[in-house]
């Protein structure tokens, strides 16, 4: 019975996720300046590693948490890498 | 027993999560400048994602040890990402947008 609802809010969960990744998708194609786009994209990386925390909820394998443990390092760099390059207009 | 608990852990969990990802997208829309955004962005990263992660190791057979790893990691770089974002907006000369007070404005 608790499983049943439980798995319910999940995948509840996991849509209500996909509509926010097309928010953000419509933010970082409709935005007003270059940062507002650079957040869009920041925060698209952030919705993937939730739902990929919720595939690891449904299928009950851990495996896909290793793989937004890699997406969050990869996001959390490229986002640092691409605001120092708005910032001086050169990455290094 | 200790199956239910962790069960109702775990639905918390969820739901309190996707309310914090809702807000903050919410906010990402609705709020007028790039500072106030920024502010409402880092609620999804900060809280929801953290508690889509208590949910997963309390219902998955994860442990608590990759998964305390990804929180640290999520909590370092929210606000270090949200830091360097608001510095590039100023470099480029964006403005607060109705300021109440602006010490930055003669700089």
């Amino acid at each position: 019975m608790l499983t049943t609802i439980l798995l319910t809010a999940v995948y509840l969960s996991l849509f209500i996720h996909m509509g926010l990744i097309a928010v953000a998708v419509w933010r970082v194609w409709r935005g007003e300046n270059v940062v507002d786009r650079l957040i869009g994209v920041d925060v698209v990386s952030t919705l993937f590693v939730a739902v990929l925390v919720l595939l690891a909820l449904i299928n009950r394998d851990s495996i896909y948490i290793d793989v937004a443990l890699a997406l969050a390092a990869l996001g959390f760099i490229s986002t640092l890498a691409l605001a120092k390059y708005v910032a001086d207009e050169r990455m290094f | 027993m200790m199956e239910t608990i962790l069960q109702l852990v775990a639905l918390t969990a969820v739901i309190l999560g996707t309310f914090f990802s809702v807000v903050g997208m919410v906010g990402f829309v609705r709020l007028p400048d790039v500072y106030t955004r920024l502010h409402a962005v880092g609620k999804v990263g900060v809280f929801g994602v953290v508690l889509l992660l208590i949910a997963a190791a309390a219902w998955t057979p994860l442990g608590w040890g990759r998964a305390i790893l990804l929180i640290v990691l999520l909590m370092v770089a929210g606000p270090v990402t949200a830091h360097a974002l608001a510095s590039a907006a100023f470099r480029i000369g964006l403005h607060l947008k109705q300021p109440v007070r602006d010490d930055l404005r003669d700089v």
